[in-house]
């Protein structure tokens, strides 16, 4: 199964920065939104997306509303969410893990650690 | 008798009870009049704090703004950075692509050698000239350690890339600061409302003591002289006994 990956971050920056590191481990087919928002809009227009990485503050919609609506989706309830955040408090992290994201990354991260929460996500899923 | 005596020792009671009061009040008066003193006095202090959180409050979205600024200004030279970086890692892969390209050539190179050791086998003059030339002309090892150089600036170059994740980390940061900044300003912009509703300068600034019949206090109250004080009150008594009517009188009393 060839990974689709969704990476949703307000931070230009950020999104870069998860894109090339994605490259770095060889995953090429990305798109991105700016908003929880943005990526459900995304979401719905493209169902080859397979693997969805959030940030949690973001305006319109966080990522944490974002991993809620997307788990109350009949379509979309299984997609596997990587949550990648600057948030990494003990209550922050149960509270995603209740929103049911597969796994947490805290910012800054480097691609070794990206590369290990990917692939315990996908060793789950599959 | 006995009953005059015993209203008497109830007038002497009521009197006793008032120079009560007069000692309070004499006691009190000066404490009200610092009060007062000291209100007119704080209220240009008041009215200086007053402008000055006013002068912090309408700063506040100025410092926002600029806080804005910044961020916008981190995100652009970052995109400026990471654009560079990325241009960086292109070329270097592109050097990596003609490297590999290369030592791909060199091995056809050295098959076609092979295949020209052949054709001269037996012309040991011939054969030891190409060995020097394919010595003298093969680069692998060169290129193996430019290799290993470009390995590592792409490297350096992808942690460059990585550490760059301190401008998102700073940005929320600062927007953090943002925020605190409008919680801030939004209560002192309520403060300086209210203190400008509440016109102090009104209230207390023109503050002063009034002798007027509006007020329910004697300004000029005070136990010291008594003795001659009462006298003039009975020299008033006595002077408006002879034209007033008992009801005025008993007035002056109430």
């Amino acid at each position: 199964m060839e990974l689709k990956f969704l990476v949703v971050d307000d931070s230009v920056t950020m999104r870069r920065i998860v894109n090339n590191s994605l490259k770095t481990l060889g995953y090429t087919n990305v798109v991105e939104a700016s908003d929880g928002k943005d990526a459900l809009s995304k979401l719905a227009a493209d169902s080859s997306i397979n693997f969805v990485i959030t940030d949690w503050n973001m305006p319109v919609m966080s990522g944490l509303e974002l991993s809620q609506a997307i788990r109350g989706d009949a379509k979309l309830g299984n997609m596997p969410i990587l949550m990648v955040t600057t948030r990494g408090v003990k209550e922050d992290i149960v509270q995603a893990l209740q929103a049911k994201v597969n796994n947490y990354v805290v910012k800054p991260f480097t691609p070794q650690v990206l590369k290990e929460k990917l692939d315990q996500v996908l060793a789950n899923i599959s | 008798m006995s009953i005059q005596t015993e209203n008497m020792k109830e007038i002497f009671g009521k009197i006793d009870d008032l120079k009560a009061v007069f000692k309070v009040g004499e006691r009190i008066l000066p404490i009200l009049t610092s009060l007062i003193d000291f209100m007119g006095e704080i209220i240009p202090l008041l009215e200086n704090i007053n402008t000055s959180i006013s002068d912090s409050t309408n700063q506040m979205p100025k410092v926002s703004n600029q806080i804005n600024n910044v961020t916008s200004a981190t995100e652009l030279a970052t995109t400026e950075i990471l654009d560079l970086v990325d241009e960086i890692s292109n070329e270097l892969n592109d050097i990596e692509q003609a490297i590999t390209k290369i030592l791909e050539l060199n091995q056809t190179r050295d098959d076609k050698f092979n295949e020209i050791i052949k054709h001269v086998e037996g012309n040991d003059k011939v054969i030891e000239l190409l060995n020097e030339y394919k010595t003298i002309s093969t680069y692998d090892d060169t290129f193996n350690i430019v290799r290993e150089v470009l390995a590592k600036i792409s490297n350096d170059a992808f942690k460059i890339t990585m550490s760059l994740q301190v401008q998102d980390i700073t940005s929320q940061q600062l927007s953090a600061v943002n925020h605190l900044i409008e919680s801030v300003n939004t209560r002192l912009t309520g403060l300086v409302k209210e203190i400008d509703s509440s016109d102090l300068k009104k209230e207390f600034g023109s503050m002063k003591w009034e002798d007027s019949e509006s007020t329910h206090f004697d300004g000029n109250a005070s136990y010291i002289d008594r003795e001659h004080k009462q006298q003039e009150v009975d020299q008033i008594i006595s002077d408006q006994k002879q034209v007033a009517s008992q009801e005025e009188i008993d007035k002056l009393f109430s």
